[in-house]
C-alpha cells in the first residue's frame, strides 16, 4: 500500500496521523545551512538586489552573472585614468571607489589640480558611457580606496551576449541607456540651471553698469 | 602612502610575471613545431566552425548538445572528403611522375630550340650549366616530393587523431581558459588586453573563414572547369590552385605554373592551352574582383610589402599554416604597435 493510500485510510478511519513535515521549519534550516550561506554573497545574488538589473529574470540574471568578471584592486590602486580608453563598465561588489578629475588645463588657475569628484560604495556603478561608445575615451579617473571588488563587464562579452543571448543583451543596454538617460537628464537641468545663473548674473552687472 | 607601494610593487611583479607567462608560451610553440603545426591548425579549425555554437544556441539547444552537433557534423562532413579525395589525389600525384619525363623533355627541346634561335640571330651561345642545374633541381625535388608522400600520410595520421581532439577540447573549454587567462591578467593592462586580444581573435576568425571560402571558391572553379575541358589531373590542380590562393599576391601564380607547363607537354599551344590559360584568368579575375573585396580586405589593411615580408616569415617558422596566419597576426602586431606607440607618444 502507497503511504497516500495509507493517510488517506487513517484519515477515513479517523485515526491519528503521522506528525506533519513543516515546509516552512524546513526551509528556514535549509537556507540557514553553512554550506549555502557563502553562496548568499554571489554575483547572481548581488545583481538580484540592484535597482538598475530589476527588469531581469532570476535566470537571466544568473545568465548574465556568468559574463561580469570579478576584478580585486588593493588600496590607493587605480581602476582606470582619465584618458584611457575605456571597455568597460563597473558595479562594485564590495569596498569603495574614488572618482577623481584631473583638470590639467592650463586655463585654470592652479594647473595639475586634482579634483575628488564623489566617493562611491557597494552597488554603485560607473564607467557606463564605454559600453555605449565607440572608442571611448574616459572623462575621470577612478581609484580603488583601501582595495575594492568589482564585476566588470566589457565590449567583448556584450557583443558575445548579443549573439548568444539576444534578449539578455538588450535588456542589459536597457539598462545601461537608463541610467545614461537618467544622468543626461540630470546634466541638462543643471545646464539650465547655470544658463538661468549666468543671465541673471549678466543682467546684474548691466543693471550695475 | 606605505599601502599603496606595496600594492604597486605587487601589480609590477604581477605583470612582469604575466608578460613572461606569454612569452614563455610563444617560444614554446616556436620550439615545438610537431605539437604547435596540429595546435594551430586545430585553432583554425576551431575559429571556422565555432560560430556555428551560439547559432544552434540561439535555436534553443543547449551548449554541451550544439558543441556535440556541431563537432560530429565536423568529422562527419571531414571524413567522407578524406577517404574519397585522398586516396584519389595519392594515385593522381603517383602518376604525375610518368608525366614527369614528358614534360622534362619538352622544357628540354624546347630551350635547345630557342638556344639554337638565339645563336642563329645574336651568334650568342646561351650557356647549359645553369639551365640543367635547375632541371636537376626540379627533378631530385619532386621526386623528394614524391618520396616525402608516406611521411607526410604518417603525420596526417596523427594529425587526424590529434586535431579533433584539439577541436573538441577548445569547443568545450575555450572559454573556461580564457576566462582563466583574464584572471591572470593584471589590472592595470587588463582592458587594453582583454580589447586587443578580442580585436585579434575576431580578425584572425574572420581572415580564416575568408580565406577558406576563397580558396574553395577557387579550387572548385579550376577543378570543374578543367574537368569540362577533359583535362587529366583536373582535381590535383584545382587542389594546387586552391592551397596557393592562400598565399597572396604570387599564390595564384605559383598555382598556375603546373598545369601551365602539363598543358604545354600533354596539349601543344593549342585550343585546350588557351582554354586553360581562360579558365585560370577566369577564376583568379573572380576571386580578385568579387571575392577578394567583399571577403578578405576588410578584414586586413596591411602595405603590400608588409604582407609578403609577414608571408615569407610566417612560411620560414611554420610553413604552409605559417603563410595562413602571417597576414592575421602582422594585422594584429599592427593593432598593437599603434596602441604602444599611442602609449608612448600621446602623453
Amino acid at each position: 500500500m502507497s503511504y497516500e493510500k495509507e493517510i488517506n485510510q487513517r484519515i477515513e478511519e479517523k485515526k491519528v496521523l503521522p506528525e506533519k513535515l513543516e515546509i516552512s521549519v524546513l526551509r528556514y534550516f535549509w537556507q540557514s545551512n553553512p554550506v549555502l550561506g557563502k553562496k548568499r554573497d554571489s554575483i547572481p545574488r548581488f545583481l538580484r538586489k540592484l535597482e538598475v538589473f530589476s527588469n531581469f529574470s532570476e535566470n537571466e540574471q544568473r545568465i548574465l552573472a556568468k559574463y561580469f568578471h570579478l576584478r580585486r584592486f588593493g588600496a590607493g590602486e587605480t581602476i582606470f585614468k582619465q584618458g584611457d580608453l575605456g571597455v568597460g563598465f563597473y558595479l562594485i561588489y564590495s569596498g569603495y571607489a574614488d572618482i577623481i578629475i584631473d583638470s590639467s588645463d592650463s586655463s585654470t588657475s592652479n594647473s595639475d589640480e586634482s579634483k575628488h569628484i564623489i566617493t562611491l560604495e557597494k552597488s554603485d556603478y560607473f564607467g557606463e558611457l564605454a559600453l555605449l561608445q565607440e572608442m571611448s575615451l574616459r572623462n575621470a579617473s577612478a581609484i580603488s580606496r583601501q582595495g575594492c571588488e568589482l564585476l566588470g563587464i566589457f565590449k567583448p562579452d556584450v557583443e558575445e551576449l548579443i549573439n548568444q543571448y539576444p534578449v539578455i543583451a538588450a535588456k542589459l543596454l536597457q539598462s545601461v541607456s537608463l541610467i545614461v538617460a537618467n544622468r543626461l537628464f540630470s546634466l541638462t537641468k543643471e545646464v539650465e540651471e547655470l544658463k538661468y545663473k549666468i543671465t541673471s548674473l549678466e543682467k546684474d552687472s548691466d543693471g550695475h553698469n | 602612502m606605505a599601502i599603496t607601494k606595496a600594492v604597486q610593487k605587487r601589480e609590477r611583479f604581477k605583470l612582469g610575471f604575466f608578460i613572461s607567462c606569454i612569452l614563455v608560451a610563444f617560444l614554446g610553440l616556436m620550439a615545438m613545431p610537431r605539437i604547435s603545426v596540429p595546435l594551430l591548425m586545430g585553432y583554425v579549425i576551431y575559429l571556422i566552425i565555432y560560430p556555428a555554437v551560439p547559432t544552434l544556441e540561439k535555436l534553443g539547444i543547449n551548449q554541451t548538445g550544439a558543441i556535440w552537433i556541431v563537432f560530429s557534423s565536423m568529422i562527419f562532413f571531414s571524413t567522407y572528403p578524406f577517404v574519397k579525395i585522398v586516396p584519389t589525389v595519392t594515385a593522381e600525384v603517383e602518376n604525375v611522375q610518368y608525366y614527369l619525363p614528358k614534360i622534362e623533355r619538352y622544357v628540354t627541346t624546347k630551350y635547345n630550340e630557342l638556344r639554337r634561335e638565339v645563336k642563329e640571330r645574336t651568334s650568342f651561345e646561351i650557356g647549359d650549366k645553369y639551365f640543367f642545374q635547375a632541371l636537376d633541381w626540379v627533378r631530385t625535388k619532386s621526386g623528394g616530393l614524391l618520396l616525402n608522400i608516406p611521411k607526410f600520410l604518417a603525420s596526417l595520421l596523427e594529425w587526424v587523431f590529434f586535431i579533433p581532439l584539439i577541436v573538441f577540447f577548445l569547443l568545450k573549454d575555450g572559454k573556461s581558459f580564457k576566462r582563466g587567462i583574464l584572471k591572470l591578467t593584471p589590472n592595470s593592462i587588463f582592458e587594453r588586453f582583454y580589447f586587443l586580444s578580442h580585436q585579434f581573435n575576431k580578425k584572425l576568425g574572420d581572415y580564416i573563414f575568408a580565406k577558406f571560402v576563397e580558396a574553395s571558391i577557387v579550387g572548385i572553379t579550376i577543378t570543374s572547369g578543367l574537368l569540362i575541358l577533359n583535362v587529366r589531373f583536373a582535381l590535383l590542380f584545382g587542389l594546387i590552385a586552391a592551397i596557393t590562393n592562400i598565399i597572396p599576391y604570387v599564390g595564384p601564380i605559383v598555382g598556375f605554373v603546373p598545369a601551365l607547363l602539363f598543358a604545354l607537354a600533354e596539349y601543344g599551344s593549342g585550343t585546350t592551352l588557351g582554354a586553360i590559360i581562360v579558365l585560370y584568368l577566369v577564376a583568379n579575375a573572380i576571386d580578385i574582383a568579387i571575392v577578394f573585396p567583399i571577403l578578405v580586405s576588410k578584414v586586413v589593411d596591411l602595405h603590400p610589402l608588409t604582407v609578403v615580408v609577414s608571408v615569407i616569415l610566417g612560411s620560414q617558422w611554420l610553413g604552409m599554416i605559417g603563410m595562413v596566419i602571417s597576414i592575421p597576426v602582422a594585422a594584429a602586431l599592427k593593432l598593437i604597435a599603434q596602441e604602444v606607440y599611442k602609449e608612448i607618444y600621446q602623453e
